[in-house]
């Protein structure tokens, strides 16, 4: 796809300004639909919102889409902004053992009793997260600098640690706590709460506004580390004030919402395609984009399969992988000619 | 003529011989391992209780089984413990786990008795197959006719009361219900009550929070275990919702309501007792 | 004239093996120093070292007097451009976007060039014949090519001093004297100081007022091309018998390898 020479302000507003459009329709579009049948008009009359109509609209529906939104923007932007300060296409919020540690947290804040209807599950979620931001980071730390190649290996390595000891934990948990534990694997975006709605949002937009801040930062490290630091660019701090805002905004959407997969590899990319690598660009918008994607799979979930529905995490499996496959594949063609 | 005679005699005597192996003479069967808590709760119900010599990690009932040893999960039992524990019957409920270690312990040369669990048919046919495996078929019957006595008994209290519509609630998070097909519909059914979940059809349906309002139950029996029970507050809102509206949200222990046993007659006057109040007969009598 | 860029005593070594030894090295403006060596002889590491990507175990490298670890990453920037041997190109910037980020350093936080930028920018592409390229991604163009834009996003920087690696090895002939022509240019012209690696030896001679011949870390040797290319010294240096001849077109020397008799 032919795309201008450079990004100018007019180009990125323009750009933002549509994809916004189209996660406002977004929003509303999958608030209309529902395994249940609710109409608008009536939720909106004068004292519909105390109806059926209403209570299903504004008290299940709106909420539960609201979260998708955020959490999908924070999985998305957190994935564009690691495979740019790791220079790795591949690199998502799940491979780098985050959310890894975020799901142990909760699973052995389940089994330790936490009620799922207080806040002490996300609590501890999101401080295995942050936890597990620091092992892998300074794990990776040699000699003052750590590498995007480092912080790869250790990520993975940590994040199939966190795996296996949450198979463990499924094999040693009795069965009713077994339930809990198959949620965070699986991933939820039901919610009544507007409250935790504006909890994660506040999150996500201060975490986005962090990570624009160093987007061109972010743009310079793509031509490698010693290239950026000849332009004027302070590697090691950028390096990890993108690392930190990246693995805050996974924390947040992994401790409310369990794990849910490709969000964070495939909008990337799929922007990148059309966008261009430009981050100041790429990160608002997969900000926007990965709130519209998740919306969508959030409301293919919730009605696909008429009454009964899929967990979240399926849907965006089903939607990614093929549609990884057949990326992967463009840019094998594309290396091999 | 007589060759067809012969024939049929000869088809008998090899349909005899094959299949399962000879049952061991009833008196013979003094230790008895049990992989599934409704398979400890029947055995204990036969009066056989002290011929138990392993039972599975979930095993709770009765309270006496807690001193009995262990021999794994109701999901991945040990095939070793339970070869190790020397039985001369292993009884078992098929689960998503234990194929295999039951396949090591016939390999062993123990038998196992195999009883579904999906029905009240099955619940019978479960009992009398373990009563003879353990020689004691006359008692099976007796347990036979007692709980379906019970059962009977939740009938005839709620016949004549109109039709409850209910949602029986097993997790909050995600939400899932019993659906059409599993026990605890059919105890539903008897209980006086109509399960709103039957328009999933599935087994366990994960249910958007939606659905609770647009199907409006005029009773939530809320069965959920572990950190969730108690918690009624994913309804907290749906006040359109007439088990909500009117605070007919009821907890119930999920001992009973599992198990495919002896209490189900339990479980169905718990169900009954939910879903109409005003028939639960006064405390202290049964 | 002052040097801008001088390096003294410096020491580098990973772990025990030491690359350097006591180089000393000062850069004028104006004035385009070659430096030779074989492989391994620390040409690489010189120039990281200038740059200031490393720092020396021992003795130090200023910058207008000042050592380069006391200057702000931004200010440095501003007047030392580097153009390394093979850059990293993960994302498909256009050659534009390339080129831009050379203006960085003189640009806020998100960098949004202004009118002035742009036609910088553009000058310098042009300069290195790359101005019909200005929308083509990084991975759509040859290696030649991208060397040239890497070249370009270097003069976009506006550098008072230039060092180069290699900056010749994927070009074509009408193009390895067009760099150079474009660095001399840059020295003559606006007093740029410049250094440059290079494994043509003859390349070196006709365009760099003076060489730097570094063998086993240490500089062997030091001065005008027709002093430092004489075959004595670089039979030592290399381990490779040579013949300094007569360069028609400049006068200077001519350096060929000597084929093995028999």
């Amino acid at each position: 796809m032919r795309r201008a020479a450079h990004l100018t302000r007019r180009r990125l507003a323009a750009t933002l300004a549509v994809l916004g459009l189209g996660l406002a329709l977004s929003v509303v579009g999958a608030t209309l639909v529902g395994p249940a049948p609710a109409s608008l008009a009536r939720a909106l009359a004068p004292g519909g919102a105390a109806g059926p109509d209403g209570i299903i609209i504004f008290r299940t529906r709106l909420p539960r889409v609201l979260l998708g939104a955020v959490v999908g923007a924070s999985l998305a932007t957190a994935g564009t902004a690691l495979q740019g300060v790791l220079r790795n296409p591949l690199a998502c919020p799940h491979v780098l053992g985050i959310s890894g540690g975020a799901a142990l947290a909760g699973v052995l804040a389940i089994l330790a009793g936490a009620s799922v209807a207080s806040l002490a599950i996300p609590a501890a979620a999101f401080g295995g997260a942050l936890g597990a931001l620091a092992l892998v980071w300074f794990g990776a730390r040699a000699g003052g600098r750590t590498t995007p190649h480092a912080i790869l290996l250790v990520g993975v390595v940590f994040n199939t640690f966190a795996a296996a000891m949450i198979m463990l934990v499924e094999a040693l948990a009795t069965y009713t706590q077994v339930r809990g534990v198959l949620f965070w694997i699986m991933g939820s975006l039901s919610t009544q709460s507007y409250g935790l709605v504006a909890a994660v949002a506040a999150l996500a937009l201060a975490g986005l506004g962090w990570l624009v801040r160093h987007a061109h930062d972010v743009n310079l490290l793509g031509v490698g580390d010693e290239d950026a630091y000849e332009l004027g660019v302070d590697v090691e701090a950028v390096r990890r004030a993108v690392f930190v805002a990246a693995s805050i905004l996974v924390a947040a959407a992994v401790s409310v919402s369990g794990m849910i997969g490709f969000v964070g590899l495939i909008v990337p990319h799929l922007l990148r395609l059309l966008l261009g690598p430009d981050h100041r660009l790429l990160l608002p918008a997969s900000f926007v984009g990965g709130a519209t994607f998740l919306v969508w799979c959030d409301a293919l979930a919730r009605t696909a399969l008429g009454a009964a529905e899929v967990p979240v995490g399926v849907v965006t499996a089903l939607a990614g992988a093929p549609f990884f496959l057949v990326l992967l594949r463009r840019s094998l063609r594309r290396a091999a000619a | 003529m007589r060759g067809w005679r012969l024939a049929a005699a000869a088809a008998a005597v090899a349909l005899a011989g094959c299949g399962e192996p000879p049952p061991t003479a009833p008196a013979a069967v003094r230790r008895v391992v049990s992989l599934a808590p409704s398979c400890t709760e029947i055995v204990w119900a036969l009066g056989a209780g002290d011929r138990l010599v392993g039972v599975c990690a979930h095993c709770d009932h009765p309270p006496a089984v807690a001193s009995l040893p262990r021999v794994g999960g109701y999901l991945a039992p040990s095939a070793e413990a339970v070869i190790g524990a020397r039985p001369d019957v292993v009884f078992a409920v098929p689960s998503p786990g234990n194929h295999d270690a039951v396949r090591a312990v016939e390999a062993a040369g123990i038998r196992v008795v195999v009883v579904e669990e999906h029905t009240l048919d099955e619940v019978w046919a479960g009992m009398r197959a373990i009563a003879a495996a353990l020689g004691l078929a006359a008692e099976g019957e007796r347990l036979v006719a007692r709980v379906q006595a019970e059962l009977e008994a939740v009938r005839r209290r709620v016949a004549g009361r109109p039709v409850r519509r209910a949602l029986l609630v097993v997790g909050h998070a995600p939400l899932v219900a019993a659906g059409p097909g599993t026990l605890q519909d059919e105890l539903l059914r008897i209980a006086g009550g109509e399960n709103v979940a039957a328009v999933t059809g599935a087994l366990w349906p994960r249910l958007a929070v939606e659905m609770v309002v647009a199907t409006a139950p005029d009773v939530i029996v809320d069965a959920a275990m572990g950190g969730e029970r108690g918690d009624a507050s994913v309804f907290a809102s749906l006040t359109t919702v007439p088990a909500v509206r009117n605070g007919r949200i009821v907890p119930i222990a999920g001992g009973a309501f599992y198990r495919a046993g002896p209490r189900v007659g339990e479980a169905a006057a718990q169900l009954a007792a939910a879903l109409h109040p005003e028939t639960a007969p006064a405390a202290g009598a049964r | 004239m002052t040097a801008r860029l001088v390096a003294g005593g410096v020491t580098f070594g990973w772990g025990a093996r030491l690359v350097l030894r006591d180089v000393a090295l000062a850069l004028a403006p104006g004035e385009l120093v070659g430096v030779i060596g074989p492989n391994g002889s620390g040409k690489t590491t010189l120039v990281r070292l200038l740059a200031g990507v490393l720092r020396p175990a021992a003795g130090t490298v200023r910058l207008d007097g000042r050592p380069l670890a006391a200057w702000p990453r931004r200010e440095l920037a501003r007047r030392i451009a580097v153009v390394s041997q093979d850059p990293t190109v993960t994302f498909p910037f256009t050659a534009l976007e390339t080129v831009l980020m050379g203006r960085a350093p003189h640009l806020p936080a998100l960098a949004f060039p202004r009118a002035a930028d742009l036609a910088r920018a553009r000058a310098a592409m042009a300069r290195v014949d790359v101005a019909d390229l200005e929308a083509r991604p990084l991975d759509r163009l040859s290696g030649g090519e991208r060397q040239r834009v890497f070249l370009a996003r270097a003069l976009a920087q506006e550098p008072a001093v230039l060092l180069l690696d290699e900056p010749t090895t994927h070009l074509d002939l009408r193009h390895q004297a067009g760099i150079y022509d474009v660095v001399a240019d840059l020295c003559r012209r606006e007093g740029v100081a410049s250094l440059s690696v290079l494994h043509d030896l003859n390349l070196a001679a006709m365009y760099c007022d003076r060489l730097v011949l570094l063998a086993g870390g240490r500089i062997a040797a030091e001065g005008p091309p027709a002093a430092v290319l004489e075959r004595a010294r670089l039979a030592a240096a290399y381990g490779a018998d040579v013949h300094v001849g007569v360069n028609d077109l400049t006068g200077g020397p001519l350096v060929l390898p000597r084929p093995r008799p028999g």
